[in-house]
């Protein structure tokens, strides 16, 4: 795969007069993980929402910029006349930007069946490289949903959230971005199911994607992240390789592994 | 049971064939000889009192409501989709305009607009289906706009987005199409009874609707009432249609609305 880096730059998102996201810069890199860690409320999926272009970006709501550099071709979809960013969006959505949200049902078209919502990922520009094509069961078993046949037939009200979750994951594989921007993928899951998806998204990485991963529950970070940046009240505190983590030096840091330390036992 | 929503309009779109194809006329038909009788095999309903077959006046009185349904469908529809949707994904002055403009629109009573129309412009059925058509832009117009203004900020429709389908098809297949389109069919279906009711009521009072000798169900009643008909079926026919095809048109509307839309 071609060397492919996203850079984003002095982020500062604004409702009305109130800062929610400020100075956010973030650098990462293809087959590289970062966590993105804070408090709820810190600015984290707003953050991931403007990288994804999922933000109205009118000039004085979202200002700063973005850099996404695959191979030769560098994008900023952060400037340039409204028509040229939106020429940027199109070609970074999806393709080279993906998205795994954070409600995981609720990003599943309800009306429609997995496995409908798998072929029309499969079919858009860029879809199911690297698989047999239109075989939506074979993106269904790498996400770990064994019984893929059955599955696909289901409607996202039948799914459990666990399920739900890995078809989320199956449809950013089978869509094949770069980079994917994982929104609390463990939240709500117990344990055992909340391995079997961090292990998914190491496979992600190691097939050469890179991963922002938010999340507000520090013990996943060290075993799976290179890098972990913190965000409170709208600012990047602080930036630590994820091996030193518990190095968290600010206020905010503090607190969060204060928080975590009692029920980490054995997972760090 | 979901699957029988479209059955009362295939049923009226083969009966209105039928009329159409059968070269009936409801002037040569007039036969003294054969006033106010009964069923039999050549007269399956029997006869009026003017001596015309109550089972084709029947079959061809479809086309006086059917024609005006759904030329006020089809009006409905191409005015209420492009305003419904602008309405839905913006928040600009023209939106805001063109919701007041309805609003002011759905304020004159559904009746009254399509009287004045008719008043105006005579009351053929493309007049008919005209006006009804426009009063009934209003309602599906709000509730095409309600949907979408719901659905398009909801995380499957963000998560489309994301996945790079492009806005405009984002709108077109996955807004209008698979999140409207139970609601737009329901509304039509609504619309269709509203002209059932219409055109039947305009044409029994007389003045308005259809008028003798062309058949249509409010004229047939009117005539087998004014007449003291012999035959009831010439009384029956007509109002038994009418109520069993406004139920059907009820029913397969709700029928609709079962279909998963939420």
């Amino acid at each position: 795969m071609a060397e492919a880096s996203l850079s984003l730059t002095g982020l500062r998102i604004q409702a009305g007069s109130r800062v929610l996201v400020e100075e956010a810069t973030l650098r990462l890199q293809a087959g590289r993980m970062l966590a993105l860690v804070g408090e709820s409320g810190s600015g984290k999926t707003l953050t991931a929402r403007a990288c994804l272009g999922l933000l109205e970006l009118r000039p004085g709501v979202v200002g700063g910029s973005l850099e996404v550099q695959v191979g030769a071709r560098t994008l900023r979809p952060f400037e340039g006349a409204p028509r040229e960013r939106e020429r940027s969006w199109a070609e970074l959505r999806g393709a080279i930007l993906g998205w795994i949200p954070q409600e995981a049902r609720g990003s599943l078209d309800p009306l429609r069946t997995v496995g409908a919502q798998l072929e029309r990922v499969l079919r858009l520009p860029g879809g199911g490289q690297g698989g047999p094509p239109g075989d939506v069961g074979h993106w269904l078993r790498r996400a770990g949903l064994a019984e893929a046949a059955h599955v696909a037939g289901m409607f996202p009200h039948e799914l459990s959230g666990g399920m739900a979750r890995r078809v989320c994951i199956a449809l950013a594989l089978a869509r094949g971005s770069r980079f994917i921007v994982a929104d609390e993928p463990t939240t709500g899951l117990d344990p055992t199911v909340q391995a079997e998806i961090l292990d998914a998204l190491g496979a992600l990485r190691a097939q050469g994607c890179g991963l922002l991963l938010i999340t507000h529950d520090l013990r996943i970070v060290p075993a799976l992240a290179d890098e972990v940046a913190l965000m409170h009240a709208g600012r990047l505190v602080e930036t630590l390789p994820a091996a030193r983590l518990a190095e968290l030096r600010s206020e905010a840091g503090q607190r969060l592994l204060a928080a975590t330390r009692p029920v980490a036992g054995g997972l760090w | 049971m979901k699957r029988w929503g479209a059955l009362p309009l295939a049923l009226l779109l083969l009966a209105w064939g039928i009329g159409r194809a059968s070269g009936y006329d409801p002037v040569a038909d007039v036969d003294v000889g054969q006033l106010d009788l009964g069923p039999s095999a050549g007269h399956l309903l029997g006869t009026d009192p003017l001596g015309r077959d109550v089972g084709m006046r029947l079959l061809l009185g479809v086309s006086a409501f059917f024609e005006p349904a759904v030329i006020a469908s089809a009006l409905a529809l191409a005015l209420a989709l492009p305003f419904g949707a602008l309405s839905g994904m913006s928040r600009g002055l023209l939106p805001l305009l063109v919701s007041q403009l309805w609003t002011a629109l759905a304020s004159i009573p559904r009746l009254v607009l399509v009287l004045l129309a008719c008043a105006a412009y005579g009351s053929d059925a493309t007049v008919l289906g005209a006006a009804a058509g426009v009063s009934s832009v209003p309602a599906l117009s709000q509730a095409i706009a309600t949907r979408i203004g719901q659905l398009r900020a909801r995380d499957y429709i963000l998560a489309t987005r994301a996945h790079g389908v492009s806005r405009s098809r984002t709108l077109l297949y996955h807004l209008l199409w698979l999140g409207c389109r139970g609601l737009i069919g329901r509304q039509l279906l609504e619309t269709f009874a509203f002209v059932l009711v219409l055109e039947t009521s305009l044409s029994y009072l007389g003045g308005f609707g259809v008028a003798e000798p062309r058949p249509s169900w409010g004229n047939m009643l009117a005539f087998a009432v004014s007449r003291g008909s012999e035959n009831r079926w010439a009384l029956l026919a007509p109002a038994l249609a009418t109520w069993g095809l406004l139920i059907s048109l009820i029913a397969a509307s709700s029928a609709w609305k079962e279909r998963g839309d939420g």
